[in-house]
């Protein structure tokens, strides 16, 4: 038995992959759990419009954090705002009336702000104090339906799943069956074999999506409020992202179980901390920013835009600038590392590393 | 004769390790060139400098005249030791794929594997496997097939098949370049170059890799005491039957078994390959 022991321990010592993913996940889980598992919002960002708009704004406390005062705005303006999601909540100033806009796809912020609402005035109440009355109406998701937030979050995660995880599979497969090698003295291109290799993927992936959002519609009324256009872009270049990881994946996967394993460690964060589940402006400061590495975060603000508010190209330039951004990086940096396994001729035999593998072969 | 590859003075080095040394090598029309080494020779790597999979740290490489490229991957049919087919991909569909690949969609698949067009090739026994890898190379009918271990761990008959198919092939025309390490297998080839070391050791015929060499073969009551007396004095020793063969002197070998008082009938004989083969990469190793 003490052999066994000691033999696994030698084993796992130079499996660096499963050290890294018996460290990593754990402390990751820990950070995320600690420090950006949180339902509670502290800042809800909030538009005052309309004629009592600086008096009004003078009775909000926290969580409303006020990025905007205009006295002549209307309840367009505070509307666009909540679509292009400048705002959580806008406020509308009326003679008569004041009515609080509230963005229904950001489910706490919206708690958090009714919640202070009726906070607000049951304080005014017990101290006499003359406190303006205002009604509150949620936009795009009247009833907070979790499942209409959830769905738009989903289509992203099966995008990833497929262009992480299942395209990594089959180019690691290749490799791991020696055709890799066939296909290299064919007369491909590299980049017939590449775009050959990522189509099939891309167009699964693009029937993964249709289905689900379908479903998502029929099963659970989700709506699609806006362009279908902007969703399918915003899903290309994500798609474009996650493709690139996945190739990105399997050229320094040797087998299919390691690119599983460095799959997951690419999947997993993105699942926790993009905002899917746990609202990002919730999250402590120091881990929000991963937040804003990971394409997720930026195609969940695609998704429940279009979706959900129906969200103008025009308002979402900056996720799809991002996303643009990310998979020119991502996919020409998995390109170039994909072609140096097809096109190896242009290089020279230099590593010792390559010496032994060139060997061993 | 018109050589369809050609290696000259080709070196290749990772880091400080030399994979193959100053390597001379051609394949001509019709021939059937045998690359003999023991595992880590180089004979992999020769192959794969060929094919342009890596490139030379020094000399130079020809294809049909010119550096590997495009053009003359057309002109090409390779079989590697993994195959290259796809296991879950039917017979059929493998075939179509690499036939769609090289612009020879017109050519059927051949008799001898249309029994097995619809099978998956995962389930096929390697011979067959093999020999459907021979036939995807040979679709688009190429000038050179390179073979690396093309019968590896199949059987006899298999094996015998297999080199039908690869004589017919050169009685075509086609240059055929073959990796072994299989002396029974390397007699088929017209021409060997026996790699050690990453160095060309050894070449020509089968004859001219012979050489002049000679063993000792002897005879006597016991080979088995005969044997173990002989192995214990470091001698290198085949059993063929009851023969042993010792590639040393045959005064020394009488001198060891006089000592150990046995007796036995010892005569020159000429070496057969594996025995050349033996020698030579023993010499080679030492350089």
């Amino acid at each position: 038995m003490w052999t066994m022991i000691v033999k696994e321990f030698r084993q796992l010592k130079r499996d660096r992959r499963t050290l890294a993913l018996l460290i990593v996940l754990p402390v990751l889980l820990l950070v995320v759990f600690g420090y950006a598992a949180r339902f509670d919002v502290s800042k809800v960002t909030t538009v005052v419009v309309g004629p009592q708009a600086e008096a009004v704004a003078g009775h909000l406390r926290a969580p409303f954090d006020l990025v905007e005062i205009d006295r002549n705005g209307d309840r367009s303006l505070a509307a666009s705002r909540l679509q292009d999601g400048t705002a959580v909540v806008g406020v509308v100033t009326g003679p008569t009336q004041i009515v609080a806009l509230m963005d229904g796809t950001q489910l706490f912020a919206v708690e958090a702000a009714e919640s202070a609402l009726a906070h607000m005035a049951q304080a005014a109440k017990a101290n006499g104090a003359a406190v303006p009355a205002i009604a509150v109406q949620i936009l795009y998701n009247p009833n907070l339906t979790t499942s209409w937030i959830m769905i738009p979050g989903l289509t992203g995660l099966i995008l990833l799943f497929i262009g992480t995880l299942i395209t990594s599979l089959g180019i690691v497969r290749e490799r791991q069956t020696g055709t890799i090698e066939q296909l290299a003295v064919m007369p491909f291109r590299p980049w017939d074999v590449i775009i050959g290799k990522i189509v099939p993927y891309l167009l699964l992936a693009a029937l993964d999506l249709i289905a689900i959002v379908l479903i998502g519609m029929v099963l659970f009324g989700v709506p699609f409020a806006g362009n279908v256009a902007t969703f399918a872009l915003g899903a290309l270049l994500f798609l474009l992202v996650t493709l690139g990881m996945g190739v990105l994946v399997s050229t320094v996967s040797q087998n299919q179980g390691q690119a599983i394993q460095l799959a997951i460690m690419f999947v997993v964060p993105q699942i926790l901390l993009s905002g899917l589940i746990f609202p990002v402006s919730s999250m402590a400061g120091g881990v929000q920013w991963i937040a804003y590495v990971l394409p997720l975060k930026y195609f969940i603000d695609i998704s429940r835009g279009v979706m959900l508010k129906a969200t103008p190209l025009t308002a979402l330039w900056g996720p799809l600038v991002v996303l643009a951004g990310m998979a020119v990086i991502v996919l020409g940096l998995a390109v170039l590392r994909f072609r140096r396994d097809l096109a190896p001729s242009a290089r020279r035999g230099r590593t010792a590393e390559a010496g032994s593998k060139a060997v061993a072969a | 004769m018109i050589a369809l590859a050609e290696t000259r003075n080709v070196t290749m080095r990772f880091g400080s390790f030399a994979a193959v040394d100053s390597v001379d090598l051609s394949v001509g029309v019709g021939e059937v060139v045998g690359l003999l080494g023991a595992n880590g020779a180089g004979k992999t790597t020769v192959i794969r400098l060929l094919l342009g999979l890596v490139r030379p740290s020094q000399g130079e490489v020809s294809l049909f005249g010119a550096p590997p490229s495009m053009a003359t991957r057309r002109r090409i049919g390779y079989v590697p030791q993994t195959l290259g087919l796809y296991d879950d991909l039917t017979v059929q569909e493998n075939w179509t794929f690499t036939a769609s690949a090289f612009d020879s969609t017109r050519i059927a698949l051949p008799p001898s594997i249309s029994d097995a067009r619809d099978r998956l090739v995962g389930t096929l026994p390697l011979g067959l496997q093999r020999r459907v890898a021979f036939a995807v190379a040979f679709s688009h009918q190429p000038e050179l097939l390179v073979l690396d271990e093309p019968t590896s761990g199949v059987g006899p008959l298999s094996r015998a098949r297999l080199w039908q198919d690869i004589r017919d092939s050169a009685e075509h025309g086609t240059g055929v370049l073959v990796t072994t390490h299989n002396m029974e297998e390397a007699e088929q080839c017209d021409r060997l170059a026996v790699m050690a070391g990453g160095h060309v050791v050894a070449e020509g015929t089968v004859a001219e890799v012979i050489g002049d060499r000679h063993v000792v073969e002897a005879r006597c009551d016991s080979w088995q005491d005969a044997f173990s007396v002989l192995d214990a004095e470091g001698l290198i020793v085949q059993v063929q039957g009851d023969v042993l063969r010792v590639p040393a002197s045959p005064q020394h070998v009488e001198e060891v078994l006089t000592r150990h008082h046995l007796r036995a009938d010892v005569a020159t004989v000429p070496a057969n390959l594996e025995e050349a083969f033996v020698s030579i990469v023993s010499a080679g190793a030492l350089r």
